[in-house]
């Protein structure tokens, strides 16, 4: 088992014919995904590595299941790319855009929210369960960050999730599924809500969340622990934690104002809620080590 | 992106918000002009994006044309570079009333706020009476209903023609909110005069970055940026900030970044500028260094573990900015992700010692802070690879 992906997860590719949507399918593929239609308006009857490619959703789903959509699709049109999506029954996107709007980013967490469906992103990689599937962007191939074990991920991050994935695979461990919620202020699927999926698979052993200042999705992680709806051990890393009020520390969401969303106060929190929280990323392997009760070697 | 205050009140006034007669002066005698057509007493104000503007003392109330004068001088004489102010007609007001419109992540919807207590930061507000702010979310695709504004007018003991003009106030800004694509719009204080006219007293309007494309009309000029560099890193479209430290960050992905910046505080270095050169701007590594450099930092750090953000493409583009730059400053280079290889190889053939570890890659940048105050001219004896620009 795996979380939200596997190799029977048959995905759509929207926005397939782009220079990313055409070499990441090839990726996608290579990994062991099931790609199984593309979409591109004005592009129906082309192919993208034997893929066939349809001018809309409806049209591509005539002729085949999906279950998936993975959207390689410019930030400006991705509201109507993901309301394409859901419109045709599809209850699983990822949207990799770096540049939502942020309105509608609140309009499409609102519609995924509404249609009990799970829109990942934007500003992400994507998701991964390594040596299965990806939907999205990962080098799969540099084994010393992809390898694959029993640790589940959420970041918020792109850079840094491969500093700190590399970190644990240093530790002697590897990585069941990789979420990437992405770095918006308004994801589309927020940290606490993948918790129940990663508390079901029985692939995953422990979870490292990679968070930073801003925003509310770290304490919700420590809600939902002191809550019961995920025990297992949970190790965060907390980029920020030097960072000064009122400066936007790149990501949307990456604000500290008001003395809300400091690091300080989300480690408060989830150490309050029993995670072990890492000073710095070569510490993942020790403090995983010790949640899971292995000694500190 | 922060607007001005006058430029708040623009679009406040586009929505029928009433604000105080007002006039923008660039000048002392403007400003003095100003007040004369508007007629004293008037309230002079510093446009600045900056908070705290009242504690400052650059919020002045003026009496007379004299007082006005010395109010703008002093103003503009302050030294923290005001270009313009605002001279508004000083309202007189029975209550100060807070109203604001965001954004909820977690609920996708707007959060609507109010507060009887306007008039000082609603932080403070919240943190010692947070029973007197009211809180409505609001649907997106709803808008506004006339039931937020019945409740919440109720609630600030507004009725009658208050509580009808109250309504339009809220609807008002929920226009301004939705057609400037806002973040946040703020109005504090709300001026509720005697004769229940409601009145604001001050705009914040922060526009998404992510939807400046759709506004021409907002485009930031030098002085919305914190430095002149960063406004060129603005015009590029690579994310900067301005710090006054030793180490120029030329790192790939705002969490790395961050964390890299985390990292050389643990150590006890500073920071120049926090710049960001990956995801789109990975090709971009001459413009980026001359960026970093135009800091006269002591060390330049590189750090980035890319995934689309080539590392051999970033390699090639430092070393190319080095031959072209020719720095002073030692270069400390810890490039990896998709391509890394290649990137290494590149590097040492530049004669670039490439490193593998981001903690080495700070610990070693904060040492040459430390040990090469005075910008060497070669890589320092001992070290067996020369990892700077200077000696290529």
């Amino acid at each position: 088992m795996s979380v939200f992906i596997d190799r029977n997860t048959r995905v759509l590719v929207q926005g397939i014919t782009g220079s990313e949507g055409s070499f990441w399918t090839k990726h996608m593929r290579g990994i062991g995904t099931q790609v199984v239609a593309g979409v591109t308006p004005g592009k129906e009857g082309q192919e993208v590595e034997g893929i066939p490619v349809y001018h809309t959703v409806r049209r591509a789903l005539r002729e085949h299941e999906a279950d998936a959509a993975m959207l390689f699709v410019p930030p400006r049109f991705t509201l109507d790319a993901v309301f394409e999506a859901l419109d045709s029954g599809i209850r699983k996107i990822v949207t990799i855009a770096d540049g939502i709007p942020l309105q509608e980013a609140v309009q499409i967490r609102r519609a995924a929210l509404s249609s009990g469906a799970r829109v990942i992103g934007g500003n992400t990689s994507g998701v991964i369960t390594p040596g299965k599937a990806m939907m999205g962007m990962f080098p799969y191939w540099i084994e010393r960050v992809y390898k694959p074990g029993t640790i589940g991920v959420m970041t918020r991050s792109g850079s840094l999730t491969n500093e700190i994935t590399a970190m644990i695979v240093r530790g002697g461990f590897g990585v069941s599924t990789l979420v990437g919620v992405g770095g918006d202020a308004v994801p589309g699927t927020r940290f606490a809500e993948m918790l129940p999926d990663f508390q079901a698979d029985p692939d995953t052993e422990a979870v490292v969340i990679i968070g930073e200042l801003g925003g509310t999705m770290e304490e919700e992680v420590a809600e939902a622990m002191e809550g019961g709806v995920f025990t297992k051990p949970l190790v965060a890393f907390l980029a920020g934690r030097t960072a000064p009020e009122g400066k936007r520390m790149g990501h949307a969401g990456a604000i500290v104002s008001g003395g809300k969303g400091t690091v300080k106060s989300k480690i408060a929190a989830l150490e309050r809620a029993g995670a072990y929280v890492a000073d710095r990323p070569s510490r993942i392997g020790e403090l995983l080590r010790t949640a899971l009760g292995r000694g500190t070697v | 992106m922060k607007l001005f205050e006058y430029q708040a009140k623009e679009q406040f006034i586009k929505a029928g918000i009433p604000i105080p007669e007002g006039q923008v002066a660039s000048t002392v005698e403007e400003a003095v002009q100003g007040a004369e057509r508007i007629g004293s007493p008037v309230v002079v104000k510093a446009q600045l994006l900056q908070g705290g503007r009242g504690k400052a003392g650059l919020i002045r109330k003026a009496n007379t044309l004299e007082e006005v004068r010395k109010a703008a001088e002093g103003i503009f004489q302050a030294g923290k570079g005001v270009r313009k102010v605002l001279v508004e007609q000083a309202v007189p007001f029975k209550r100060e009333l807070y109203l604001s419109i965001t954004l909820e992540p977690a609920n996708a919807k707007a959060l609507v706020m109010a507060s009887s207590e306007g008039g000082v930061e609603i932080e403070q507000v919240a943190a010692e009476q947070p029973e007197k702010i009211l809180q409505y979310t609001v649907d997106l695709s709803s808008g506004i209903l006339p039931f937020h504004s019945r409740s919440i007018a109720y609630d600030l003991g507004l009725e009658g023609e208050g509580s009808k003009r109250f309504a339009a106030v809220l609807e008002g800004l929920w226009k301004v909110f939705r057609t400037c694509d806002a973040e946040l719009a703020e109005i504090n204080p709300l001026f509720l005069t005697d004769g229940q006219a409601l009145i604001a007293g001050d705009g914040k309007l922060s526009i998404d970055d992510n939807s400046l494309f759709r506004h021409p009309e907002f485009e930031p000029g030098p002085d919305y940026f914190e430095s002149p560099i960063a406004y060129e890193a603005y015009k590029e479209g690579i994310p900067y900030l301005q710090f006054d430290g030793d180490i120029s960050l030329m790192c790939a992905g705002a969490g790395l970044t961050t964390t890299v910046y985390d990292l050389i505080h643990y150590e006890g270095g500073t920071v120049a500028n926090y710049l960001e050169f990956g995801g789109p701007n990975y090709r971009k590594g001459l413009r980026a260094m001359e960026l970093c450099l135009a800091n006269n930092p002591k060390v330049v750090l590189i750090v980035s573990f890319g995934t689309i953000a080539r590392a051999d493409v970033m390699a090639q583009g430092i070393v190319e900015a080095i031959q072209k730059l020719n720095p002073s400053c030692p270069i400390v280079a810890c490039i990896r992700g998709t391509g890394e290889e290649e990137a290494q190889k590149i590097l040492k053939d530049a004669g670039i010692e490439p490193l593998f570890d981001t903690e080495e890659a700070v610990r070693i940048a904060v040492r040459y802070t430390r040990e090469f105050s005075d910008a060497p001219a070669t890589q320092p004896a001992g070290d067996p690879s020369p990892s700077r620009g200077g000696s290529l």
